[in-house]
């Protein structure tokens, strides 16, 4: 059998609540295979599957997956950091292979080969804690070289990586399909794809493969990534602005800036490589980092706010989602956010309206955890939206949106910030269809952010 | 030192310290322990810990027992005092000269522990600082939410309880798909050693203590 086979699958963790269902679907091996479609259309899950880990550990599934004998199957998952057991990257690809039973001595070379494939051999003994999401996902992606496994299955690997990185990964995934892999990918966006000879099976309204000359035209069509803002005005009034600005993580400089201004009352889109230190801005901005130098926030020094203060200037959206939850019901985080929240746009008929758009109403009693990880992320953003803070940090706003719903979070971010004005400082990896939405550019390479742009007319 | 042995070992001389009442055995092996870590050259902060955390525990049992039990019995009272030193120092031998990975290690393959409890344990070791950061991730959550959360609030428990159990999951998810399979037999990075001098030093030690302990005060 040459062939992943499903016919007739369901799968539901609750019940009469189907999180995913197959009529028919063969996935090729050794084939480049795209699960591509909107958030919580169950791309997530059918991998799980493919990897038995559901419903080992919990759900119910019915129906037939036949997979082919004696294929190695390995998985790499949405959330970077949650898929280390021990402390560097060399410590777990050594763990990797002592399961596997590779014999003490050939161990060392396997590591650093698998190291060297996907560049990461500089990083080969810092603890994880230390990486950024980029680096930990390229060492994740290293493991899964080292196991040498047949069946690779990716989940949103690149949401927090930059388009350098992710054509570096994507360059050596191709690589490995060629030798005779199959890799298996879930991806709400087909940008990094281009040009590809790659199957597509798409989770739209119902799952199925596509034919090859469709799946050549989605992504021949997939957008590059561009935006085109205005360059910086200096008349205007600074929210934040920075003074001889230090940050380092670890020993290791980020960001080296004598003077910034982020605008009062604009966008800003924060653009650079991962691991460049983009996060720690915005967590040093919030109060949760330590910098050298100093930060005035508001004409006032940053550090003479008392937390509590902070906590109502600066809101902050974490990179995952889960981070923003204080409650277990949807209903309860909104309750939340609409008792403390200083954001008057919110009345009941925009948040229903809302709600709707972002298809999150008719979903109070659901766990919030138990939401898909695109559900997650909107209704994060919609809570910090609430709160109304006059400064917002952004970090990820669209990662693992698709291309809807990342129009319908930044038309949501537009509508508040034009009704009551607020500053948001946001970093985005993902950045189509963001012109109408940013005001000005920032990108930090070499430890310095500068605004990028063109003239204004 | 293979790290089981010293671990073995430290773990045996802490127990019988307790059960006997002898200030010269462990005046001894405060002065053994402290010649251990000296030699190791640590951060001169992390021998100020050692020197002033336990002070507190043994300040307060020796005034208990000095001042104010029956006898004021002032040599029961340095017996108990020097027995918290002891345990630290003994403790700490253990925990500057091997890192929590090799004493993993050491123990799956000389002590043949599972390695489920070998690498289950060090994983949530390799926690610990996630958990620091989460908890202030929480409360940084929580005020810009409008709620201030305090080391007692509930919330702040409930959010790091919920938080350990995903990762639990999320855990076993990875060392699955990093091909760990329960009771299946691995192969090992580093090997372990345990060496004729690891036997010699665990039974002179143990031989020295007992002389001490029956010949001395």
């Amino acid at each position: 059998m040459n062939a992943i086979e499903i016919h007739q699958l369901t799968f539901a963790y609750q019940k009469k609540q189907p999180v995913l269902s197959i009529d028919q679907l063969t996935i090729q091996l050794h084939r480049f295979t795209i699960l591509h479609g909107p958030s919580g259309s169950g791309k997530s899950t059918l991998l799980k599957i493919i990897a038995n880990f559901l419903p080992r550990h919990g759900g119910q599934l019915s129906g037939q997956l036949r997979m082919p004998k004696s294929q190695r199957v390995a998985m790499m998952f949405q959330d970077p950091g949650m898929q280390f057991a021990l402390d560097t990257p060399r410590h777990e690809i050594e763990f990797a292979l002592e399961n596997l039973q590779v014999t003490s001595t050939d161990i060392a070379p396997r590591v650093d080969a698998a190291l060297t494939q996907v560049g990461i051999s500089d990083l080969a003994d810092r603890r994880f804690a230390t990486l950024s999401g980029g680096e930990q996902q390229r060492a994740a992606l290293a493991v899964i070289i080292a196991m040498d496994a047949d069946i690779l299955l990716l989940d949103e690997p690149f949401a927090s990586l930059d388009s350098h990185n992710r054509q570096l990964l994507i360059a050596s995934l191709v690589q490995l399909q060629q030798a005779g892999k199959t890799i298996i990918i879930a991806d709400h966006d087909l940008s990094g794809y281009r040009g590809l000879n790659a199957d597509i099976v798409s989770f739209k309204d119902k799952v199925v493969r596509l034919s090859h000359d469709q799946a050549q035209f989605l992504l021949d069509q997939a957008p590059a990534q561009s935006i085109v803002t205005d360059l910086l005005d200096t008349h205007e009034s600074p929210a934040v602005s920075l003074h001889h600005f230090r940050l380092k993580r670890a020993d290791q400089l980020l960001i080296d800036q004598p003077e910034l201004e982020f605008m009062r009352n604009r966008v800003t889109l924060i653009t650079g490589e991962s691991g460049s230190g983009k996060s720690s801005l915005l967590l040093s901005l919030a109060g949760l980092l330590d910098y050298e130098g100093s930060v005035t926030l508001f004409k006032w020094p940053l550090n003479s706010f008392k937390p509590r203060e902070l906590g109502r200037k600066v809101g902050l959206t974490f990179q995952r989602a889960s981070d923003q939850f204080l409650n277990v019901t949807v209903a309860e985080e909104l309750a939340l956010s609409r008792r403390q929240g200083k954001q008057t746009y919110f009345n009941n008929d925009r948040l229903n309206k809302w709600l709707k758009r972002l298809g999150l109403s008719k979903m109070d009693d659901r766990v919030v955890y138990s939401l898909s990880g695109g559900q997650q992320k909107k209704l994060q953003v919609l809570l910090m939206l609430m709160m109304g803070q006059p400064l917002l940090l952004m970090d990820e706003p669209f990662s693992g949106l698709d291309a809807q719903s990342a129009a319908d979070i930044a038309a949501l971010i537009r509508a508040c910030q034009e009704h009551s004005g607020i500053t948001v400082i946001m970093v985005s990896h993902q950045f189509t269809n963001l012109s109408s939405l940013v005001d000005y550019q920032l990108a930090l390479a070499n430890h310095q952010l500068t605004y990028q742009g063109r003239k204004q007319s | 030192m293979n790290p089981s042995w010293q671990l073995f070992l430290v773990l045996i001389i802490s127990l019988e310290i307790s059960f006997t009442h002898r200030l010269i055995a462990n005046l001894v092996l405060i002065v053994i322990a402290a010649i251990i870590l000296i030699l190791q050259r640590l951060h001169w902060r992390t021998y100020l810990r050692l020197l002033f955390l336990p002070a507190i525990p043994a300040a307060a049992l020796a005034v208990t027992i000095g001042c104010f039990s029956p006898g004021h019995d002032w040599w029961f009272a340095a017996v108990l005092a020097s027995r918290v030193y002891a345990y630290v120092f003994l403790g700490a031998t253990v925990t500057v000269t091997t890192t929590p990975l090799k004493l993993a290690r050491s123990l799956e393959q000389n002590a043949h522990l599972s390695a489920k409890y070998a690498y289950g344990v060090l994983a949530a070791v390799n926690l610990t600082p996630r958990t620091i950061s989460a908890i202030k991730t929480i409360r940084a959550s929580a005020r810009m939410r409008g709620i201030e959360l305090h080391f007692y609030s509930p919330t702040l428990y409930f959010k790091a309880i919920l938080q350990a159990l995903r990762w639990s999951d999320q855990l076993v998810l990875a060392m699955e798909s990093h091909g760990f399979v329960e009771n299946q037999s691995r192969t090992v990075a580093e090997p372990i050693l345990v060496s004729v001098s690891d036997w010699l030093i665990v039974v002179g030690a143990i031989i020295c203590l007992q002389v001490i302990l029956i010949a001395f005060p």
